[in-house]
Formats: C-alpha cells, structure tokens, sequence
C-alpha cells in the first residue's frame, strides 16, 4: 500500500487514441480527497473518454491510473472503486427504486439489514423517499438521475463519476439538481470528476476545473481563474460569451484583415502584426460613458435583437463584427455610428 | 345540356369510388379469413364425426375419437414424443441463439457477414436436404450401446438447425435494444459479467426470449420431413404417424390429431401476443 498522500484519484500520463484519432493525448490530472473536478470542454474533446478510461469502460494505451494510490488501471470495473452517474441515468429497468439503489451494495455483499438501512438514508438524502416501490418508467428525467445519484453515492466510491448527468433535462430542472449536487458534496464530502460542456454548471459546482480541448487538458485551476486568467487563447474563448477582433498592425496603424483602417483606441498600443483581440459582449459599454473607456471603437451599427434581459447590438467596422449587450435601448438608428468602449480587464489580445 | 349530365357522371363516379374500394378490401380480408379458417374449421368439425372414415356428410356427431386417441399407446407415445422433441429443441436452440446472438453484439467478430450467413442458413434449406444430411451424418454412428440413428436427442439436433437460427435472428434484433450503458452500470457498481449477463440483460430481453423459445417450440413440433426421416417407430412424431396412418386408413383419428396440433400451436402464439401486448403496456407506463 502506497502512503497515503489524501489523493483519491491520479491520471499519470494516459493515452488513449481509436485508429488515427487521439481521443485522449497524456492526460494528467489529480483529485484530492473530497474535492470536485470538472472536465468540461467541447464534444469530441475527450472528456467522456477520459471518465470512461478512469471507469475501467475503455482501455488506457498508456500512462496509469491510482485509485487510493493505488494502481488500477488494469482492472475490470467491477473491481474499481468508483461509481458512474450516466448521461441517460441508466438504471436498471426491471428493478425497482431501492433495487436499483441496493444493487452495488448486494454486489458487495453487504449484509442485508445493512442494505436496508442504507438505501433508506440515501433515498432520504435525495429526497426520494416513498418511491421506494416505482419502476424507473414511472419517474420523471429529474427524478431518474436522483435514483442515478443515490445508486452511486450510497455504494460511497473512492471516486464519483458524472457522465454529463443533466444534460438530458430542461434548463430550470438542471439548474435544481445543480444546487442539489453541489449541496450534497458539501455535506458529504465525496470526491468527484463531474464531465460537461456546460460552463456554467463547471463554475458552479467545482473546486476545479479542466478545460479540455482536442484530448489535452489545456488549464486545470480554480474557476476563477481559469476565467479571470485563461492560459491561453482557446480557454478565454471557450469560457465565457466572447468577440474576437482580427486585427493587423502595419507602421502603427490598425486595420482589419483587408487592410482597412479602424477606428480603435486600445488604452496599451499594439506593435506591429496580426493580432486577435478579444472582448466580453457583456462587458462593453455602448453609448454615452463609452467614449471615456481605456479602449474605444468607433462601428457602425448593423442590426439589434431583443434577448430579454438585454438588447444585443451587433456592430461593423470594416470587416469586424462584434456585438454588445445593453440593458436599455440607444438613441441611434441602423447604419448610425456608435462608440463602445471597454476596460482593460474585460479584453484579451493573442498573436 | 350535356355539360350537366357529365358534371354528374363525375360526382357519381367520385362517390362511388372510395366504395367500391371498402367494399372489394373487405372482401377480399373476408376470402383471405375464410381461405385460412376453412381446412382447420372442417377438420375441427370432422374431429367430431361418429363414423369410422373422413367422410361427408358427418350423420352422427360423437367424441368417440378423441377417446380413442388419448386412449392409444401408439398416439399417445407421438404426442408425448413430439413434445418432448420440442421441449428439447427449444433448450439447445435457446441457449445456442442467445448466446451466438450476444457474441454478435457485443465483440468483435472477424467475417462477421459470412459467419452471420453461415448461421442463417439452415433457414433457408430444404428439410429434406437437412433430414438426409443429418441421417447420412449420424446412421451409423454409436455410443457405446448407445445408437444416435432413431433417438429423440438427433431429432432434436436437426430441428435446432432450423430453430437455432431463427432464435439467433430474433434474439440479435433484441439485443440491439438494449441500452449498454445499463450492463456498464451493472459492472460499474461491482456486477460480474456472468451475473449481470442474468440478472441485468436477460430480464431486459425477456419479451424475445420468451417468443423465440416459443416459436422454436412450434417449428419443431410442425416439423415432419427431418423427422421421418430420423425417427423409428419408437421415437416417431405425432405428425410422422399421422402421415404413415393416413396411408392405411384415414379415420377421424387424424383430425383429432390435426385438431391438438393446431390447438398446441394456437396456444403458444396466444402467449405470444399476450406477453408483447404485457410488455407494450410496460414500455408505455
């Protein structure tokens, strides 16, 4: 037994690749006891595998996988201690309720009045008590991955799995069960990697996040961080509504892509080049105070949409397209000339 | 004028149509019900006859021949033959389908096309081709005292040919169905490949096991010419005895025979439909 370093899971180096396609390109990636880990990323950039791989569903070419520090990346799922939550839920169709929930621990070869105790807690913990009886046809999506969640919680993993679990469900359900996970980690404190393209529900839930991207992990940090301070020019565009400014520089003079002269002021000049400059839609003031902005441009105003709870101004200068948010209508028609403006922090400039 | 009158031939005609359509598909669904039920309604009707030929008209209405039928060593050691030999023939093919049907979907089978034509093929070869195969194949064949050529169990082989691949092609339909990520969970959560195989995939199948092994059942129990070929007169089917006492006298013995393997098979399909009809109402829930 390897000395306990309180590290529940460790990815070393695994590789993972289908034919020609790396699917997952040395992944690295610890999780502390208790601690939540999200994968988010794309589809198609290896998150799920990556979880499937930890789950034992999927072979590692190379690289390994500790479990408690210890090795486990060649054993079979059965023998793992870990506990899938599945995009579908996947419960048992045939079995009721408790079960589905009594399943691992029978497998485990609890003693029965322990079962019964435990399944009635965890059922308890997801608010479920009294369907007990009811087939998995009989529950709604919600109520489906509640089962989902309590079948492997109450086996208490070394690690949890979230297979993007509320994927599946209508925005108000998946913003409920959210809270509800994130509430039952911090009363029980179990460890997790949670997979999902949803940066919301990354930031949310997670001690920390991984942003992946083509099979690689390109930052792994606090939620804060990965959005105040992205490693690279895929993570700020990845997290966060974003516009992106191609921009070229010639002897001072800033121009679109087709070598058009534009009207920008940018409060921390540009050296000669191509440059993408990135800002946060929300973030850009547009009218009045624009003007007195570190970082100004001046665009002609193309069309306007209605979002709810702002008005979403889509703007042209040469052949830049930006678009920025504002609670309020403005005093310009289409066509007219309109000034934005942004704060320094709320821009990312990459070569 | 005449404007008029073509105007109206027209709407009579567009009205007569859709008509003329209902009543020639009801028409022909009656011939079609009719063309079926006839032969097994007459032969119901004949099971009743007192007389001691098949002959019309029936003057004198008895169950005299069901009597005699249960009370005869000879027919009774067919039927029971006969089921036995089903009973048999749906346990191989059963077990050898599902198993081969759950290799197909789930590893990696090098010449899978022609393996899946391989096994398919019996289907579609004549049973006298398949009963002489078989009988050539094991004729002489012994083991120990024990002669393979005119025992129940080669029948049951040679009927498995024809089952087997039935059960596979339905059974493979079935476990296309089945979502995996359900059989993950069951490893996921500690369930070993065998258990889980039995208490996660076969309940989740049972709709296509229960009518493969049904439909197995019935193929062998209507099955005659692999049988006559393969049985002695110990070992012969209810409907190789039939066909061998049709050619010495045709009593209304015979449609009392007909009329219990009709009636055997009714009764499998009747569960058939009941257990689909179950299990639709589940899916629905």
């Amino acid at each position: 037994m390897a000395m306990d370093s309180g590290l529940a899971l460790e990815v070393d180096r695994v590789r993972r690749c289908y034919g020609a396609v790396v699917a997952v390109d040395n992944v690295s990636l610890t999780v502390r006891r208790g601690e939540f880990v999200t994968l988010l990323g794309p589809s198609g950039s290896g998150k799920t595998t990556t979880l499937r791989l930890i789950g034992g569903f999927e072979e590692i070419q190379s690289g390994s996988i500790r479990i408690n520090g210890e090795r486990i990346d060649q054993q079979p799922p059965y023998n793992r201690d870990t506990a899938t939550i599945f995009q579908s839920g996947a419960l048992f169709p045939h079995k009721t309720v408790a079960e589905n929930v009594a399943y691992g621990l029978r497998m485990r070869k609890v003693p029965k009045h322990e079962i019964d105790e435990r399944v009635a807690k965890v059922l308890e913990t997801v608010r479920l008590r009294g369907f007990e009886d009811r087939y998995p046809g009989q529950l709604s999506g919600g109520q489906k991955q509640r089962v989902a969640l309590a079948r492997s919680l109450v086996v208490r993993p070394a690690v949890l799995l979230f297979d993007e679990p509320l994927s599946a469900l209508d925005l108000s359900l998946r913003l409920q069960l959210r809270a509800e996970i994130k509430r039952l980690h911090d009363e029980l404190g179990f460890s997790a990697i949670y997979v999902t393209h949803d940066q919301s529900e990354a930031m949310a839930m997670s001690s920390r996040v991984a942003v992946m991207n083509r099979g690689r992990i390109e930052q792994i940090d606090k939620p804060e961080r990965v959005f105040h301070d992205p490693a690279n020019e895929f993570v700020y565009n990845f997290i966060g509504e974003s516009c992106c400014m191609p921009l070229r520089v010639t002897s001072g003079i800033t121009a679109d892509k087709q070598g058009r002269a534009v009207d920008i002021r940018l409060g921390k000049g540009l050296a000669d080049g191509d440059w993408r400059v990135y800002v946060r839609p929300n973030r850009v003031k547009i009218g009045g105070s624009a003007a007195n902005s570190p970082n100004t441009l001046k665009a002609e105003l193309h069309f306007v949409e209605f979002l709810g709870d702002v008005f979403r101004y889509h703007l042209r200068a040469g052949a830049l397209e930006i678009f920025a948010d504002h609670p309020g209508r403005i005093a310009k028609g289409l066509g007219d000339e309109v000034e934005i403006g942004w704060g320094s922090e709320d821009m990312k400039v990459f070569q | 004028m005449s404007e008029i009158n073509l105007a109206r031939q027209a709407t009579l005609q567009q009205r007569l149509e859709p008509r003329v359509l209902r009543v020639l598909s009801w028409a022909f669904t009656g011939f079609l019900v009719l063309y079926i039920l006839i032969p097994v309604l007459i032969t119901l009707v004949m099971s009743f006859n007192n007389a001691a030929m098949i002959r019309f008209p029936i003057t004198d209405w008895s169950v005299r021949w069901y009597a005699d039928f249960f009370g005869s060593t000879q027919w009774m050691d067919a039927l029971i033959n006969s089921i036995v030999i089903a009973l048999g023939t749906t346990a191989i093919s059963t077990t050898a389908g599902i198993l081969a049907a759950w290799a197909f979907e789930r590893y990696q089978i090098p010449f899978r096309t022609f393996w899946y034509m391989l096994i398919m093929m019996p289907l579609f070869m004549p049973g006298v081709v398949l009963g002489l195969g078989v009988a050539i194949a094991f004729g002489g064949v012994q083991l120990g005292s024990y002669s393979f050529y005119g025992s129940r169990e080669l029948v049951m082989i040679a009927h498995s040919l024809w089952a087997m691949p039935l059960v596979f092609m339905l059974m493979e339909a079935t476990f296309r169905t089945v979502d995996y990520r359900v059989v993950e969970a069951s490893y996921d959560l500690g369930g070993r490949p065998i258990g889980s195989f039995f208490e996660i995939v076969v309940p989740m199948v049972s709709t296509g096991i229960i009518s493969s092994a049904l439909f197995a059942f019935v193929i062998s129990l209507n099955e005659f010419v692999m049988a006559l070929f393969l049985t002695d007169r110990d070992t012969q089917t209810l409907p190789v005895l039939m066909w061998l006492s049709l050619r010495s006298a045709g009593t209304p013995r015979l449609a009392v025979a007909s009329v219990i393997l009709a009636l055997t098979v009714f009764v499998c399909m009747s569960v058939i439909m009941l257990w689909y009809a179950r299990q639709l109402r589940k899916v629905a829930r």
